[in-house]
């Protein structure tokens, strides 16, 4: 039997075990419904942001105002119109919030004319605007949308920014420590089940290691997938707030580097756990980890948002532990090299390797002892 | 054939394994003896590739054994274990797999195994609602599933009632006559002598006796002599030479004698003492057997004399922490 054959059965049995477990379905719904719970309640609070006002600056022609009803109307868009008598004025409504954005277009049509927002402008506005626009200039040469002019040019995408990389970082801690200390009890339970010596009788200990580690981080990453997914859906059915431009590529790298950091840290809890024989000695034996990375996430919390770009970020960015929390967050903050990302996803992977290499060394040395906990280097020495 | 060849293992100070040698045939049911602490355990486990041996070698069917090997193996460890929360017929699908079954063809096998130990109508129950007998039996499936050409078992027999004692030896048997290579640990020397054809005994890792019982017993010198002269107190056998007396118990006398011993020559004697109630001649029991090969092996220790049993009970319980056989080794 082939050795990926044996993985996957191991990985395979993790799933369908756990996955079917009241622990897992209850974890997931109920972050679900947390989720759901923190987009809602605030927005209901706030009220549903139902209709969109927009002030039409001095001479923007008469027509375009029909225009913009109808193909309001066409898009499920409920636009407000009003009319100010300068720029001026429509700046200072734009600043006190009693309109959204303001439309100047030149009385001939012969430009497409300026959208005025203080920061941004909600994307279905845009369209119903620019559409008008096109439709009431007419003809070949008028498929230009009008320009979109911002007052306070967006800090409000950083903002966003670093709330996706701060929940995205919190997400990937909580992530990696529950399903993690899965790897770490389930290695104790198989050992102090002893059904660990029928299991390696056909399987290489380094094996079932990865076979756990792979199972309990697919459904680790399933989680993180629902949870991302549904966070992005609801916040835009709300309409809470933009995207930023960079969501896909923040989410890719989240993820990338939740399957590393679980992949680092959950094969660091399997061969630790190794070491217990009972669960009470498994938080034990897995607190040097546990200890690492906290003060990692901390340290990424507070020195790297503070300073992105500070001496300890860089260093923190090349130390395996700590680059999963860092690097996303200083992407996020756009204070990071590409190189050095590259660099860092070297590392890592080169680090979990060595980890795999050494703990399922130790794995194997240790999980067919009982009696106590077991000593890292007479594990190390046990095994062949 | 299971060839084992000069196996050693230390763990530590400990010699584990020192250079044991034996083999174990197919067809054959193979009892593998020998005191706590002789070997057993860690012997089987080299089989399974669980302990490396610092030297020897393990084949089976002239050939190394490798991981693809072992697949055709079954193995029951001393120290049961399946996972609890595992419902029984998936457990029993997932082992199967794991030695190379598809998955199709371990749920066959499965749905035999449980039809077989009367357990198909748990299938879905998850193990650790089964009863402890219940539970062994799954254990028992658990190394038959895959049909394995080997069958390792580590006392396969301890904690089973006599109903389970009973299946695990027809089970046991029945695998044998298949043609498979049938090897287990047991403690209990009277169910080994009336299951196996054939023991291996070992002691501080080293092979001490091994073959057919019977030719064991034949090749033995021992024979024992049991003879009741109503009325004599054993005293008749004052005069009488060329035997030792292991059991004394009023008018009956338990002998050990030398196979050219002369039986007329007693049985004379015994009858011009009294009325003979019971004459006896028999071969060698194998727990006398196992006795003699352990502690020949021990020259350094004192030969076990079988009566020195209660004096060192009586040892043991003036000193209550220490049993003396412990602190001797």
């Amino acid at each position: 039997m082939s050795r990926w054959r044996a993985i996957r059965l191991v990985a395979g049995r993790e799933i369908v075990e756990r996955g079917r477990s009241r622990g897992y379905v209850l974890s997931l719904a109920f972050t679900v419904i947390l989720m759901l719970v923190g987009f809602i309640v605030p927005a209901l609070l706030v009220g549903p942001v139902t209709e969109t006002r927009l002030a039409l600056v001095a001479d923007t022609p008469t027509a375009l105002e029909e225009q913009l009803a109808t193909t309001a109307d066409v898009l499920g868009e409920d636009l407000v119109l009003s009319r100010v008598p300068d720029r001026q004025a429509a700046e200072a409504e734009l600043q006190d919030g009693s309109i959204d954005a303001a439309l100047s277009v030149p009385p001939d049509l012969s430009s497409p004319g300026e959208i005025i927002v203080l920061e941004d402008i909600p994307g279905p506005l845009q369209a119903v605007i620019s559409q008008a626009v096109i439709a009431a200039r007419a003809g070949p040469a008028a498929s230009e949308p009008p320009l979109l002019v911002a007052l306070a040019p967006p800090s409000a995408e950083d903002a966003t920014q670093l709330i996706f990389a701060n929940a995205g970082i919190i997400l990937m801690f909580i992530g990696i420590f529950s399903y993690g200390s899965w790897v770490l009890t389930g290695v104790v339970e198989e050992k102090q089940s002893r059904v660990v010596e029928v299991i390696l009788s056909t399987v290489r200990p380094r094996d079932l290691l990865m076979g756990k580690v792979l199972g309990i981080g697919l459904l680790a990453l399933a989680q993180l997938v629902i949870l991302v997914a549904v966070g992005i859906g609801v916040s835009q059915l709300l309409g809470r707030f933009a995207l930023p431009a960079t969501t896909v590529g923040a989410v890719v790298q989240l993820i990338t580097w939740f399957i590393l950091g679980f992949a680092f840290y959950a094969t660091a809890m399997g061969f630790l756990g190794a070491l217990a024989s009972r669960p009470e000695e498994a938080s034990i034996a897995s607190m040097p980890l546990t200890l690492t990375a906290t003060t990692a996430y901390i340290l990424s919390i507070v020195v790297v948002t503070g300073e992105p770009d500070g001496v300890l970020a860089r260093v923190m960015t090349f130390f395996p532990p700590a680059a999963p929390m860092v690097v996303p967050l200083r992407t996020a903050l756009g204070a990071i090299e590409p190189w050095e990302i590259v660099l860092s996803i070297a590392l890592m992977i080169v680090a979990i390797w060595f980890l795999f290499s050494v703990g399922a060394r130790v794995y194997s040395g240790a999980v067919l002892q009982t009696g106590g906990r077991i000593r890292l280097r007479d594990a190390w020495r046990a095994s062949r | 054939m299971l060839q084992i060849t000069e196996l050693s293992k230390r763990y530590g100070s400990v010699r584990a394994l020192d250079g044991a040698t034996f083999s174990a045939r197919r067809g054959r049911l193979v009892g593998f003896l020998g005191p706590n602490g002789a070997g057993k355990t860690t012997t089987m486990r080299c089989v399974f590739g669980l302990a490396t041996p610092d030297s020897g070698e393990v084949r089976w069917e002239g050939r190394l054994i490798d991981p693809r090997v072992r697949l055709r193996f079954g193995y029951m460890p001393e120290q049961r274990g399946l996972y609890p929360r595992m419902r029984v017929a998936e457990q029993l699908s997932y082992f199967a797999q794991h030695h190379g079954l598809s998955r199709a063809e371990s749920r066959t096998r499965t749905g035999e195994w449980l039809e077989r130990f009367g357990l198909a109508d748990r299938a879905k129950a998850k193990l650790e609602s089964l009863s402890h007998g219940n539970q062994q039996r799954v254990q028992l499936a658990t190394a038959l599933v895959h049909d394995p050409e080997l069958l390792v078992l580590d006392e396969p027999f301890s904690g089973l009632d006599p109903i389970g004692i009973a299946t695990m030896a027809a089970v046991l048997r029945e695998r044998a006559q298949a043609g498979v290579g049938v090897v287990f640990s047991s403690h209990q020397l009277d169910l080994v002598e009336e299951v196996c054809e054939d023991v291996v005994i070992i002691s501080r890792g080293q092979v001490v006796a091994e073959g057919a019982i019977d030719e064991l017993k034949a090749r033995s010198g021992r024979r024992h002599l049991e003879v009741e002269v109503a009325g004599t107190g054993g005293r008749w056998l004052e005069g009488v030479a060329d035997h030792t007396v292991l059991e004394r118990a009023g008018d009956r006398v338990k002998l050990l004698v030398g196979e050219a011993v002369n039986l007329d020559g007693l049985l004379a004697a015994a009858r011009a003492a009294g009325d003979v109630r019971r004459f006896s001649y028999e071969p060698p029991k194998l727990s006398e057997l196992f006795m003699d090969a352990v502690t020949a092996a021990q020259p350094s220790a004192q030969p076990v004399e079988h009566r020195a049993a209660p004096t060192a009970a009586a040892a043991g319980a003036r000193d209550a922490d220490a049993d003396p056989a412990e602190v001797s080794r």
